[in-house]
């Protein structure tokens, strides 16, 4: 095994299942702004950023919840300092302790931040299939983003959950007169998603089953994602919505539309493309009837997009 | 999607040299990839024979500058009017991939093929290259870079599921092309299972044999550098011929996997 990390080392960004990306982020100021948007629902928007992009390690809404109990973080950030910052966040609003770091699914700009609660009694909560993802992830993210985590960067630091919650399955935690309700969804953004409802105060947070403004990017399931999408636009009750990247600014139920509207399209076309036996390469040349002035990062995460939709779809 | 080649590059590089608007030649060259392994293929697979530099009309091989996805690139090698139906073989190179020669493919002659389709993983920059022989033993290449770079943090898990050895045929609307399609996990020996910590042992397609009746069209021999799920697609200047059969052996194991397709009009299976 020793020798296996050695080697992985050398290893390209294939190999690794990966893709690249090397800036390093500046650093975080003492404690992340935060804005509370109901009661008790703490939230941090990340920025607009590439991942390859300076400041890329807070490119993802992250937050807190408070009971009476205790604290749930939901999601950590894309760095150690991203993550350290947002604990400074919840000891700035409240004296209570972290018993939660929940993670919504595997992806960098969610978990890195992980290892600023490893000396709290906080257990790690997960989709049922997020520790596999993160044992597939480890060598690409110490490779990639070594920068974003503390010297020496070990994938040590990049700590998975100790509690999960079985594909499909709803798990209940108890804040302390709040209520958390998670779900672990079958494959749609990722293999892994989690989202986390807070029932006293109607929040949702949707990891990134939902993007706002940023260009929704695919690494799970097309038709898995659409399905996600229609079961959480219709759940009753949802006051406050926390998407995964960019801000719901209007009505809950109408700021799923932009997102379902763009994967619909391009789930058509791309099955409109392996109807008439399309190659990949003319599918990525299409222009998309989905509109892309209305998205941010789009030039690097459609095409993507298309080919991850084609993967999928030519086996239907 | 044609793309700069070292060939225009150097050209363009030259022009605005003379112009004198020029980035320096240093700077030119750290635009191409690292050398790769072409230069220890050449004389392996080719000795000192002559290979020459065709134009786009005879060949041309073409992919994305960037590729959205380093796990799944489409690379596409075309064939004009005057090398159609006279290409015997095929190499397409990645040299700087652990496992350089994605295909080694033998056509039979006299089968119009204008279109071969791969879809390749791609480890970084590089040089993508295609080499073909001709019925009279001529070598031509063409070649183009390709940067793999993009924003992903996860293992794409897009491709997972269905049933080892499971081939699909996507023909073509026109009849003149099809696309094969084999789920495989294609593993490369150089992934790492998450809860072992070993190396998942290699485990790939080696070879794809497609054939009319007891005509041999096309054999490759491949490797580790085709995507997960091997994917080829080819295109003729006529209709195929049907019945088509495709058998597929992987390595270690020799799992042979075979199907047959009854034509545009008939379903797959």
């Amino acid at each position: 095994m020793s020798v296996a990390r050695a080697l992985l080392r050398s290893l390209p960004a294939w190999v690794l299942l990966a893709c690249a990306g090397t800036a390093t982020a500046a650093d975080a100021p003492g404690a992340l702004t935060v804005a509370e948007i109901a009661p008790g629902d703490f939230v941090h928007y990340g920025k607009p950023l590439p991942l390859e992009a300076p400041g890329h390690d807070d490119i993802a809404n992250i937050g807190f919840i408070v009971g009476r109990r205790c604290v749930a973080v939901i999601d950590t950030g894309g760095s150690v300092r991203v993550g350290r910052a947002l604990r400074r966040a919840v000891a700035a609003h409240t004296a209570l302790p972290v018993c939660y770091v929940i993670n919504t699914h595997v992806h960098v700009d969610h978990v890195l931040g992980n290892a600023a609660f490893a000396d709290t009694p906080a257990h790690f909560v997960g989709h049922a299939l997020l520790a596999d993802a993160l044992a597939r992830s480890r060598p690409f993210f110490l490779a990639t983003y070594a920068a974003d985590l503390d010297a020496p960067a070990s994938t040590a630091q990049i700590i998975g959950p100790d509690e999960s919650v079985a594909v499909g399955s709803d798990r209940n935690l108890d804040l302390g007169e709040r209520r958390l309700t998670l779900h672990a969804w079958p494959k749609a953004h990722t293999d892994c998603d989690l989202t986390v409802y807070d029932v006293s105060s109607g929040t949702l947070w949707t990891g990134d089953l939902l993007f706002v403004q940023r260009t929704p990017a695919l690494d799970g399931s097309i038709t898995g994602w659409l399905a996600a999408i229609e079961a959480l636009a219709a759940l009753p009750h949802v006051r406050h919505l926390v998407a995964g990247h960019g801000e719901v600014t209007g009505e809950p139920a109408a700021a799923f539309t932009p997102e379902r509207v763009y994967l619909s399209t391009l789930l058509q076309s791309v099955r409109a493309d392996l109807a008439q036996g399309k190659p990949l390469q003319d599918a990525l040349k299409e222009p998309s009837e989905a509109g892309q002035s209305h998205w941010l990062l789009w030039d690097s995460t459609h095409p993507r997009n298309v080919t991850r939709a084609y993967q999928e779809l030519e086996w239907e | 999607m044609r793309e700069f080649s070292p060939r225009t590059a150097g050209a363009l590089g030259a022009l605005l040299y003379v112009l004198g608007a020029a980035p320096s030649p240093v700077v030119a060259d750290s635009q191409a990839p690292p050398g790769g392994a072409w230069q220890s293929l050449r004389p392996q697979l080719y000795g000192t024979r002559p290979i020459g530099e065709v134009g786009d009309e005879s060949m041309s091989v073409s992919g994305p500058a960037s590729t959205p996805d380093p796990s799944a690139t489409p690379i596409v090698v075309q064939f004009g009017k005057e090398l159609a139906g006279k290409v015997r073989q095929v190499r397409v190179i990645i040299d700087n991939n652990p496992s350089p020669i994605a295909t080694t493919m033998s056509l039979a002659t006299g089968l119009p093929v204008d279109e071969i389709d791969l879809r390749v993983r791609i480890d970084r920059f590089t040089s993508v290259r295609a080499i073909s022989e001709t019925d009279s033993g001529r070598l031509e290449m063409r070649s183009i870079w390709v940067n793999a770079s993009g924003g992903c943090s996860a293992p794409p898990a897009a491709t997972q599921g269905g049933a080892l050895g499971q081939i699909r045929f996507r023909p073509s609307t026109d009849g003149h092309a099809v696309q094969i399609s084999i789920r495989h996990p294609n593993n490369s020996g150089f992934q790492v299972d998450p809860v072992s910590g070993d190396f998942i042992p290699p485990h790939f397609i080696a070879h794809i044999k497609l054939s009319a009746g007891a005509r041999v069209l096309m054999e490759a021999d491949t490797g580790i550098s085709l995507s997960e799920n091997p994917t080829l697609r080819f295109a003729t200047g006529e209709p195929l011929p049907a019945p088509l059969i495709v058998e597929a052996t992987d390595l270690p194991t020799q799992s042979r996997f075979a199907a047959t397709w009854n034509g545009a009009g008939a379903a797959a299976h």
